[in-house]
């Protein structure tokens, strides 16, 4: 992993409404990783998110993707919102929904689409099974199936990495199961980032766990090892299950 | 009863209306599928502010009424955009303030308004043809936006988080199209009035929306049945001697109740 990082976050700093909600941010995302950020809710985890995708501005510190702080840059990143953060009931067919994720890499104006743009539609169509429902609306699809539809939305760009805000909440274990297949089927062509609050849900091959509570805890490691799971899984799995957040506190308190 | 074809200020009236209903339909269908009819009705109560300095300035009201509600649409967004203010507060204050400066303009103007009921309520049978021909120029300005921006516009308006990280000119698109709604609600005014106007610009595509699956098909129906309940209104306002404007509006209200009672048996 001696590429350069595709996303570099530089000591960023948010505050909202009066509270610091990101205290002196920094992670770098190499080609082929696996990341995962896992905390508590209300730890900063969708705020990080927001920032690297350019819809947060943080008050200190910067965020590169491939090198550069262009805003262009973004057509790079493939984005899984949090379930639900749009509105369902837009008309909207899954096709139409897909195809609109090319938007950010055509370049002539008006913005028209192509033939690749389509190729690559059906093609993530394909990726996602959901092929057989382009047609729909995607209020008529189940909840599995409709996250399915936002992540190809999300691969149509050919991303260098996939960041996904809690993807797993409202799907039940299968379908959950089945997710993280997919996931698994995408790690040779794009990086991928995680974030949760669930750690029960955490597949094994994740590459780097980091914990974030307004500051962010790296376990750095390069490959997974019994031993740097076990640090990184144990306190939040304390802080989740039990919901006694000092436990991450005092086992951390040596790094800050 | 076609004898009244004849006659120009009923043909005028006819023209006038499906003008307005293909505005409606194409930017209502936005205005509904992004939920935007609170602010809608705040511009155009704001417009009758525009009103009022016309009468004040000795211009065309309605003149003044595209140039207030345009810069009072552009105002709000850029507010909500950027100082992040709570809409609906926003809404209202606009929504009142707008009515208040139009009564006080008209109090200032000397003389007296007389023709001041027929924009708040809307008189299609007085519409006279250079009011048609701007009509004719803005609902082609508005065809053409559209048709021009689909694509953006529908990225926007379903999930403009994403159009944001595509890095799409979201903050550009989301003013234009308060404007076009601007725009809109203006060549209603001569159509069913700044009180009514919510009604007409959202029903036909609120009705749409319970039979069609994409933007562009929502927006065909919306027209259509923009333009069936203006002609019925205006043919049962003549039949009946009642002002047009309510008959419109109570046309579209009963299909629109209509539909949604419809929708409900099928769903049982």
């Amino acid at each position: 992993m001696s590429d350069n990082p595709v996303i570099e976050v530089d000591d960023v700093w948010v505050r909202l409404r009066g509270h610091t909600v990101l205290e002196g941010v920094s992670l770098a995302i190499h080609p082929g990783e696996f990341y995962a950020i896992i905390g508590p809710n209300g730890g900063g985890k969708t705020t990080l998110l927001r920032v690297i995708l350019g819809l947060l501005t943080p008050c200190r510190g910067k965020v590169r993707i491939l090198g550069s702080t262009d805003a262009a840059m973004r057509k790079d990143l493939g984005y899984v919102p949090q379930f639900r953060t749009f509105d369902f009931q837009y008309p909207i067919t899954v096709r139409e929904m897909v195809l609109s994720g090319r938007l950010g890499h055509i370049t002539r104006r008006p913005r028209r689409y192509d033939k690749k743009d389509h190729v690559r539609t059906e093609e993530a169509l394909e990726t996602m099974q959901i092929a057989a429902l382009a047609d729909r609306q995607i209020q008529d699809l189940s909840g599995g199936e409709q996250q399915r539809a936002i992540i190809a939305r999300a691969l149509v760009g050919d991303p260098k990495v996939l960041l996904l805000d809690e993807p797993t909440v409202y799907v039940d274990a299968p379908t959950q199961a089945q997710f993280y297949e997919i996931l698994e089927g995408l790690r040779d062509r794009m990086a991928i980032v995680l974030v949760t609050h669930d750690i029960g849900v955490l597949p094994g091959h994740v590459t780097r766990v980091a914990c974030l509570n307004r500051r962010l805890y790296t376990h750095d490691t390069n490959e997974i090892t019994p031993d740097m799971l076990e640090a990184a899984y144990h306190c939040p799995v304390d802080l989740i299950a039990h919901g006694v957040p000092h436990r991450v506190f005092s086992e951390h308190s040596r790094e800050e | 009863m076609f004898e009244v074809l004849g006659f120009e200020f009923f043909r005028n009236a006819l023209i006038a209306g499906m003008l307005a209903s293909v505005a409606c339909g194409i930017i209502g269908t936005y205005v509904v599928v992004r939920r935007m009819v609170a602010i809608s009705g705040g511009i155009s109560h704001a417009a009758f502010g525009g009103i009022g300095l016309g009468y004040f300035l000795g211009i065309d009201p309605l003149l003044g009424a595209a140039g207030f509600t345009v810069a009072t649409a552009l105002g709000m967004g850029a507010l909500q955009l950027r100082a992040k203010q709570q809409m609906d507060t926003l809404i209202g204050a606009v929504w009142a303030a707008g009515m208040a400066l139009g009564i006080l303009f008209v109090y200032l103007t000397p003389g007296f308004a007389p023709d001041l009921f027929s924009y708040l309520f809307g008189n299609i049978l007085l519409v006279p043809r250079g009011d048609i021909l701007l009509m004719a120029a803005l609902t082609a300005v508005i065809v053409a936006v559209v048709a021009f921006l689909y694509r953006e516009l529908q990225a926007v308006t379903f999930d403009p988080d994403y159009a944001t990280v595509m890095n799409l000119p979201v903050e550009r698109l989301s003013l234009l199209l308060l404007v076009l709604i601007a725009l809109t609600v203006v060549m209603l005014i001569r159509v069913v009035g700044i009180i009514l106007v919510i009604a007409l610009l959202t029903l036909p595509a609120a009705i749409s929306r319970l039979y069609t699956t994409r933007i562009w098909s929502m927006m065909l129906l919306a027209v259509a049945l923009g333009i069936v309940f203006t002609v019925a209104g205006i043919w049962l306002s003549y039949l009946l001697d009642v002002p047009s404007g309510a008959t419109i509006i109570l046309v579209s209200t009963l299909a629109y109740a209509g539909a949604l009672g419809v929708e409900r048996l099928r769903e049982g």
